[in-house]
């Protein structure tokens, strides 16, 4: 059973390229727009607020909320770990981050007696855009692994029969850049 | 106790005119900051200045809707302005919460007015606030120091099976926070949040119809009580916006008696 990937970008193809379930599951990349980061919060518009944080936010609420209608039993929500770390200069995309991570877990709260988990997936930021190294000092861990750290296998994991007793987590997926 | 130690500083508190905003003017007054009472209606902000002019601090009132940026701009310049600085802004206001399903949820009625008065307003006062915090951080040790308060809230760390909506539009202000702790610290502006648990008008109201709902809140708290918006709640507050806590940026202080132990 295809698994529907909401959202769009290079890490929503490699998603909708690489996530196979037999479980119905959804998996929602939140459009956090690390290309519009914003020099100062000084310069930051109204409309930029409403472009960068409230009406992708309003997308994931809906973006759930089709989820649930569907009948989905897994729900993976991605997002970059600027949400949790912060990011200079990116104050509105570390607020959708956060956001939709957390709302995560108000939907796991909610939904998980009618059997559906809802995890959230927290990767590297620059498969957003972000640039990590003026979002903020992440290099903790010495990485070992070679290229981009791709979270199909944990998505696929969430997305499976065998983890149905995970929900509300986050998971980082990042090769240990950010702990 | 009080060792004056905001004597000469200029603060903003968001929402002021009752609950945990209310605490918070109270104790920063109380330390000698000239407060701000930056509420929505003149009703519920004046009698909370004359409270504190009684007992000898200092306190004016500014209506602002913080959900309107030139609202929140004309508080902030109004108070420079009068009082030539500004070196705490508290944003503690904040509108909504009606419990939902989230898959029943409505944008309109659910989700935008506390996106406004939480997410929006917490940028529209960081940005209204930023230059005059700066200066104030500028000023010789002891004398100034830039300061942002965010008032979140545990549910913005745990999600909420109640008001699900809610936690979301909490964890963004904590968000917003980190991210101003990095984009600032070069300024030596601290930005922080708290997360309450308090004695506000509402919760007390729903004690009042429904006392197995403070036994029940009681009951999981460590400390086996709700905290006081003054003394419990004002007191992080003043800690976070004095002094003693200049190398501290960036964090969340969950003050709730310790029902929440999370983090």
């Amino acid at each position: 059973m295809s698994v529907s990937v909401l959202g769009q970008g290079k890490l929503a193809d490699l998603l909708r390229d690489g996530v196979y379930s037999e479980t119905r599951s959804a998996v929602i990349v939140v459009e956090v727009d690390g290309d519009r980061s914003i020099s100062s919060i000084a310069q930051l518009t109204d409309a930029q607020i409403d472009e960068i944080f409230e009406q992708p936010m309003q997308r994931v609420i809906g973006a759930l909320q089709e989820a649930h209608s569907m009948n989905c039993e897994r729900i993976v929500v991605v997002v970059p770990t600027t949400g949790m770390s912060g990011g200079a200069c990116y104050a509105p995309q570390a607020a959708l981050a956060e956001s939709a991570r957390i709302l995560v877990k108000s939907a796991a709260r909610q939904w998980g007696a009618s059997g559906i988990t809802v995890n959230a997936v927290a990767v590297e930021p620059h498969w957003f855009a972000i640039d990590p190294s003026i979002s903020g000092p992440v290099a903790i861990a010495p990485r070992s692994l070679g290229g981009d750290v791709s979270p199909v296998g944990l998505v696929n994991w969430l997305c499976g029969a065998t983890s149905g007793d995970v929900t509300g987590q986050t998971i980082v997926c990042d090769g240990g850049l950010w702990m | 106790m009080n060792s004056r130690r905001l004597e000469n500083r200029v603060a903003i508190v968001t929402g002021a005119g009752q609950g945990v905003g209310e605490g918070i003017a109270r104790r920063l007054a109380q330390e000698g900051a000239t407060v701000v009472i930056a509420a929505r209606r003149a009703e519920t902000g004046e009698p909370v200045v004359e409270s504190i002019r009684s007992r000898g601090g200092r306190a004016v009132c500014i209506v602002t809707d913080v959900s309107v940026s030139e609202s929140v701009d004309a508080c902030v310049a109004s108070s420079v302005q009068q009082f030539g600085r500004l070196d705490i802004m508290v944003h503690n206001a904040f509108m909504g919460g009606i419990p939902h399903k989230l898959e029943k949820a409505q944008i309109e009625k659910h989700w935008t007015l506390m996106s406004r008065t939480g997410v929006w307003a917490s940028l529209f006062c960081a940005r209204a606030a930023m230059p005059h915090l700066v200066a104030s951080s500028a000023r010789p040790k002891g004398e100034g120091g830039g300061r942002l308060i965010l008032i979140t809230s545990p549910s913005g760390v745990e999600g909420s099976a109640n008001i699900p909506l809610y936690s979301p539009a909490k964890a963004a202000q904590r968000a917003i926070a980190k991210s101003l702790a990095r984009e600032w610290g070069e300024f030596g502006i601290t930005v922080n949040c708290i997360g309450p648990v308090a004695g506000s008008p509402a919760l007390l109201t729903a004690f009042d119809r429904n006392p197995a709902l403070q036994q029940a809140i009681e009951a999981r708290t460590p400390l086996g009580r709700v905290g006081d918006i003054t003394d419990d709640i004002g007191s992080v507050a003043l800690f976070l916006a004095s002094d003693d806590s200049s190398f501290v940026t960036g964090q969340t202080i969950i003050c709730d008696g310790g029902s929440f132990l999370g983090l």
